[in-house]
């Protein structure tokens, strides 16, 4: 039960993350604004796309964040670019193996044939 | 010494079958809300991801993981959390999987002052044997009151800062925050994950 009062007081906020591990790994981006605000916007969702495909084209030889190519390619997928999705799922599997279970599933539904994101014909 | 300005620590939990499993991957699901703010569980998921993989860990893609649940009919929060998770384990290839339940998410506005609280349960069960790895529960409560500075100068400051929370509390710094104390703070955080130079190496903190 760790109750602890938060005050405004900027010094406080110091102390506390002097407490814990602050050194980065990667480099996010705007990934969690942008997440944060396609949540309260929906129709946000080419921001949300946007700023993921700047961590991944800003990582510039560092290592992306894990998750991030699987979130983009599953937005390429909603918008019906299946072979787009695909290469991204690729390479979250190929960079975090423990992705390539679910990256594998994901490859296959997006590879199936006669996949229309626009329904069934009438 | 770094540590000289934190709270006293609590007791160091309890780490032995976290450290027999010693999870490389963790699967967020979706968060029970228990607060009366119904977008909670999805501003809350925006903040956890980059805190667990800091950590050292493989964090399954929260927002992909949320919809391609849901198509498969897994959006029910409760369901999800008393199923078995050795299941959920085989289908996304998982080593963990973390549970995680709002249990407050509220403002109090009192004429001049406001406080915002955020509460959080936090749970990682194995999706090998589907026992419970580790634990923790965070209280944040924001309260521009407590740190008035007194007289005419304290006033208007507390109104200037109650008029902005309530205008849109802002829970997200509060999330942060929980979040970071929950997985960060030595004794009862989260051991560092395989992706973190101190994996194996931290037995003397946690």
């Amino acid at each position: 039960m760790n109750v602890r009062i938060w005050s405004i007081g900027v010094a406080l906020v110091i102390m506390l993350s002097g407490c814990a591990t602050t050194n980065q790994k990667y480099d996010w981006g705007k990934y969690d604004a942008s997440l944060y605000t396609y949540y309260k916007d929906p129709t946000k969702v080419g921001e949300l796309s946007t700023s993921l495909a700047a961590v991944i084209n800003n990582s510039k030889g560092a290592t992306v964040p894990p998750g991030i190519y699987a979130e983009y390619g599953y937005l390429q997928m909603q918008k019906g670019n299946n072979q787009g999705a695909v290469a991204s799922f690729k390479q979250e599997a190929a960079h975090w193996p423990e992705s390539k279970v679910f990256m594998d599933q994901m490859i296959k539904v997006a590879s199936a044939p006669a996949h229309s994101p626009q329904g069934s014909s009438k | 010494m770094a540590l000289t300005g934190c709270v006293s620590p609590p007791p160091k939990s309890d780490y032995t079958q976290f450290r027999s499993e010693a999870p490389r991957s963790i699967l967020v699901v979706p968060v029970i809300n228990k607060s009366v703010d119904v977008n909670a569980p999805d501003y809350f998921l925006a903040t956890i991801a980059h805190p667990l993989a800091e950590r050292g860990y493989y964090v399954f893609p929260v927002n992909m993981v949320k919809s391609v649940m849901a198509d498969d009919g897994l959006s029910d929060a409760n369901l999800v959390h008393s199923g078995d998770p050795r299941r959920l384990g085989e289908l996304f290839g998982t080593d963990a999987i973390m549970y995680i339940s709002i249990e407050r998410w509220d403002a109090k506005y009192v004429v001049l002052s406001t406080s915002v609280t955020v509460e959080l349960n936090y749970s990682i069960k194995s999706a090998h044997t589907g026992q419970e790895l580790w634990k923790n529960h965070e209280v944040i409560v924001y309260s521009p009151q407590a740190s008035s500075a007194g007289g005419l100068a304290g006033l208007i400051a507390d109104a200037v800062a109650a008029a902005l929370t309530k205008a849109a509390p802002n829970y997200i710094p509060l999330a942060n925050q929980a979040n970071n104390q929950a997985i960060n703070l030595k004794g009862t955080g989260l051991p560092a994950g395989p992706y973190d130079a101190m994996f194996g190496k931290d037995a003397a903190a946690y």
